[in-house]
């Protein structure tokens, strides 16, 4: 990294992107008591380059649910143009050339669109904890800080959906849990979508997300705090 | 944003929009702008999604994945079940039509997924794309049970190769060539044939001398060497002594097939084409062979002239592989099952006629009887034999005696050759060589008047065999005279037709559901469908019971259900929705055994609902809906039923 641009991150975390503060703002208070139907959501996945800390976001899909309807006519997905494109081992997986990673725009040009797409919704994603790590060290980078919607990561709903409702008729609880979103997909016979493709796996997980969401305590959730309670341990994260 | 980043709409809706009935025949950017108004939502098993009255619909329900059961509940709180749905299926669209509430109660049944198309998004669509309406007004419309037809023949059967579609696409009113050729009944026999010469037409129609519309006979080449020439007939007699009255006719909007149909049943050559009551032209059996008809019409014709019973064997095991290319060309189910009656009544009749030379003339008149699905004319690939004969009243115990010994061995022999021919022998034993199944009329009658006095089960059961028979070949006046007595016994028998509405009602098989179908629980057959028991029986049952109610002398399921029309029993929409879904499942039925054949698999009646298209499914799915309405014209009838 050069000087100049670790100077130029340095000023930017000093004064937060308009953005940020506006993100910011609408979460300073945040009530945890309307019925879902009240809040709006974003399913997001991102694919990248690799696992390493070197790796980059190459591509972020996400779909907006609001009053627990999932809006297929308000969609995100775009690719992005890595830093270092010889990073991209992962070619193979999502499908995704180096040409048209060459074509794709940096993610400088698309996060301020992405972050204005989340609005006030709250974050979903599968292993979200990953997409929000690469997430929030590029919006550090570009808008000077990072961002403050809650979030909701499917795979703790799916745990607490099996320990919950999964016992089997020796009355003991199946524990082995596949973690892959397609295998729970599979599982619990949801519509499926292609794998390893941003926008398909966001999709796929909004699904998960609107089954467990009315299926978990027998579809006695009617609050967000009630499926932060379902969900134990930690399901809502306020950074 | 959108303009730089993903601008479409998942795939994933337009490709369910694109399967789905109206929505597949929209055009590509509708359907896109279609898909992204459209939500997706989800509701656990149980989930009353509307409420008969109190529901206002603000969206359009397509089913992505699970199904639903719509209901009805009554006053005193009673459930009547009208309808289930699954994947494909959509829910609300007559109330958003019509701008009303909810007209009926609507759960889950599993965990379902829905694309929801809002209300004022498919109104705008309604409005705007032509048949979009009438497709959901009018369920059973002719054109989805045209595009059904060439999507069953486009993708469950592939187009064969080597085929046009003419026979079945043509109609008879394009192949005419030339007005029709007429003269007047009163002219000579040497002026027709002048006349014949003079147009080089092979046939002439007559008309009456006073009025050249009114068309009376017809004289064909052949008419002229066998009444005229070969008997030395004067030349110089009228016409009228020699042609042959009254004219086949069809009609000019009727496919080549019907017309091929006709001209074997009737072994006519010549048929006059009418138009608004008008005859317009004459076709030939050659203008049909031209059409590439020649496969079914040269088999019935080498059929007819085989001189030996062996040389039967080879050509009725071609029947299968041809009725196979018809379906492959698109012919549909009624006319394949008439066509595959009318290849093997042609054998029997040959053979019989055969088996006569050589046992000699019998010793009184006698007819061979069909029954069972043979009697109906409904057979597929497969048909047991069910036949039985029926000969005249001997004049004494000498000639009793003479006819028991040769019918005997007529039923022994003929059976034999059927055997070999490919007609399986019947499992239960109704067949000629059974003594019981070959009796003098009176006998017959008797027997028949036993059934209905006593409606013991078997009873009942032997009447849905025996009740449909039909003459096959020999005296057909003695099947008449048999079928009148029990006409007339059972239009007295209101309690043996009751019985047999019973029975029809009660028949009932262990079920559960499977993708919305009623289907075997377990076993060989576990989720699959039985056609033939659970779908067709019904129709064939109901049919049965109303044309011996009526005295209805057809014993063709599909004739029946004209006959019923025609006398206004059903009235004209129920009519047209069960000869459509009749003739539907014969269609699924035929093209399921015909793949069934392809892998050398013997043909059953068991269909898997989970292997058929979106369109086969809701097909079938408004033809059982059709069976409970003609049980309830069933329950008007016998109201204690």
């Amino acid at each position: 990294m050069s000087l100049l641009s670790y100077l130029r991150e340095l000023l930017e975390q000093r004064q937060p992107h308009p953005l940020l503060v506006e993100n910011r703002r609408r979460f300073a208070q945040f009530d945890q008591n309307k019925p879902l139907t009240d809040y709006s959501f974003v399913v997001l996945d991102t694919e990248l380059t690799g696992l390493s800390y070197k790796d980059e976001i190459i591509s972020i899909g996400a779909v907006k649910i609001s009053n627990m309807q999932l809006e297929l006519g308000n969609v995100f997905h775009t690719l992005v143009r890595p830093l270092n494109l010889k990073h991209n081992q992962a070619t193979f997986i999502h499908q995704i050339t180096p040409d048209q990673l060459r074509a794709a725009r940096p993610i400088r040009d698309v996060l301020p669109e992405f972050v204005e797409f989340c609005g006030d919704a709250l974050l979903i994603g599968h292993f979200l904890e990953i997409d929000m790590g690469y997430l929030n060290r590029a919006t550090k980078k570009v808008l000077g800080g990072t961002l403050a919607n809650p979030t909701i990561d499917t795979l703790r709903l799916v745990k607490a959906y099996k320990e919950t409702s999964y016992v089997c008729d020796y009355g003991y609880c199946d524990q082995s849990l596949p973690c892959n979103l397609n295998e729970i997909a599979e599982e619990f016979k949801l519509p499926r979508f292609k794998a390893h493709s941003a926008l398909e796996d966001a999709l796929q997980c909004a699904y998960l997300f609107l089954f467990l969401a009315k299926k978990l305590n027998n579809g006695q959730v009617q609050t967000l705090r009630q499926l932060h309670n379902v969900g134990q341990p930690l399901l809502l994260r306020q950074n | 944003m959108k303009g730089t980043t993903h601008s479409a709409a998942p795939a994933v809706v337009a490709e369910f929009l694109g399967k789905i009935m109206p929505f597949k025949e929209l055009a590509p950017e509708i359907i896109d702008q279609v898909a992204r108004k459209v939500k997706v939502d989800f509701f656990p098993k149980g989930t009353r999604l509307l409420e008969a009255g109190k529901s206002e619909i603000k969206y359009l329900h397509l089913i992505q994945k699970g199904g639903v059961k719509c209901f009805i509940v009554d006053d005193e709180g009673a459930v009547t079940l009208k309808d289930y749905r699954g994947e494909g299926d959509c829910i609300g669209a007559l109330g958003i039509i019509r701008g009303t509430l909810a007209n009926l109660d609507v759960e889950m049944v599993e965990d379902t997924f829905c694309f929801l198309l809002p209300r004022a998004v498919f109104l705008e669509l309604i409005s705007s794309q032509p048949g979009f309406s009438q497709y959901y007004l009018k369920s059973f419309s002719e054109k989805i049970v045209a595009t059904a037809y060439s999507e069953l023949r486009h993708h469950r059967v592939g187009r064969s190769n080597d085929s046009s579609l003419h026979l079945f696409s043509i109609q008879v009113g394009d192949i005419i060539r030339q007005a029709p050729r007429t003269i007047a009944a009163d002219a000579s026999i040497r002026q027709a044939a002048a006349k014949m010469a003079e147009f080089r037409v092979a046939s002439l129609l007559i008309h009456e001398p006073d009025d050249e519309e009114q068309i009376i006979g017809i004289v064909t080449d052949r008419d002229l060497r066998n009444k005229v020439l070969a008997p030395g007939l004067d030349s110089n007699e009228p016409i009228r002594a020699v042609m042959s009255a009254p004219v086949a006719t069809v009609l000019s909007q009727a496919t080549c097939f019907d017309a091929l149909l006709r001209m074997m049943s009737g072994s006519t050559h010549h048929l006059a084409v009418e138009q608004k009551d008008k005859i317009i032209g004459v076709i030939t059996s050659h203008d049909i062979a031209l059409l590439q008809g020649h496969a079914p019409y040269s088999l019935f014709k080498e059929i007819g002239k085989q001189q030996r019973i062996d040389g039967l064997y080879p050509l009725s095991r071609k029947i299968p592989e041809m009725i196979r290319n018809l379906i492959k060309e698109g012919a549909r189910a009624g006319h394949i099952a008439r066509m595959i009656a009318i290849l093997n009544d042609q054998i029997l009749e040959r053979l019989l006629t055969l088996l006569e030379e050589e046992l000699g003339p019998p010793p009184v008149a006698y007819c061979w009887l069909l029954m069972g699905s043979e009697g109906r004319r409904e057979q597929t690939f497969r048909t047991d034999q069910d036949n039985a004969i029926l000969y005249e009243d001997p004049a004494d115990a000498q000639q009793a005696a003479a006819c028991e010994a040769y019918f005997a061995a007529l039923a022994r022999l003929a059976i034999e050759h059927l055997v070999q021919c490919g007609y399986p022998l019947c499992p239960g034993e109704i067949m000629a060589t059974n003594p019981k199944w070959r009796q003098p009329l009176s006998a017959w009658k008797q027997c028949f008047s036993d059934w209905a006095a006593l409606p013991e089960p078997e009873e009942v059961l032997n009447a849905s065999i025996f009740f449909d028979f039909r003459a096959g070949f020999g005296k057909a006046i003695l099947a008449d005279e048999l079928r009148q007595h029990l006409n007339g016994l059972t239009k007295k028998s209101e309690l043996y037709l009751f019985h047999l509405a019973r029975q029809c009602l009660s028949a009932k098989a262990p079920l559960s559901f499977f993708k919305n179908f009623i289907v075997d629980k377990d076993g060989e057959h576990k989720n699959k469908l039985d056609i033939k028991v659970q779908g067709l029986t019904p129709f064939v049952n109901f049919a049965r019971i109303l044309a011996l109610r009526h005295g209805i002398r057809e014993t063709n399921t599909l004739a029946r259900l004209q006959v019923l029309g025609k006398e206004k029993i059903l009235s004209e929409e129920l009519l047209a929705a069960a000869t459509d879904a009749y003739e539907m499942q014969m269609q699924l039925r035929l093209v399921h055994q015909l793949n069934q054949l392809e892998v050398n698999t013997p043909p059953d009646n068991h269909i898997a609902p989970a292997d058929l298209s979106e369109l086969d499914r809701r097909m079938l799915r408004d033809a059982f809906e059709v069976i409970d309405r003609l049980h309830a014209v069933l329950k008007t009838f016998f109201p204690a039923l």
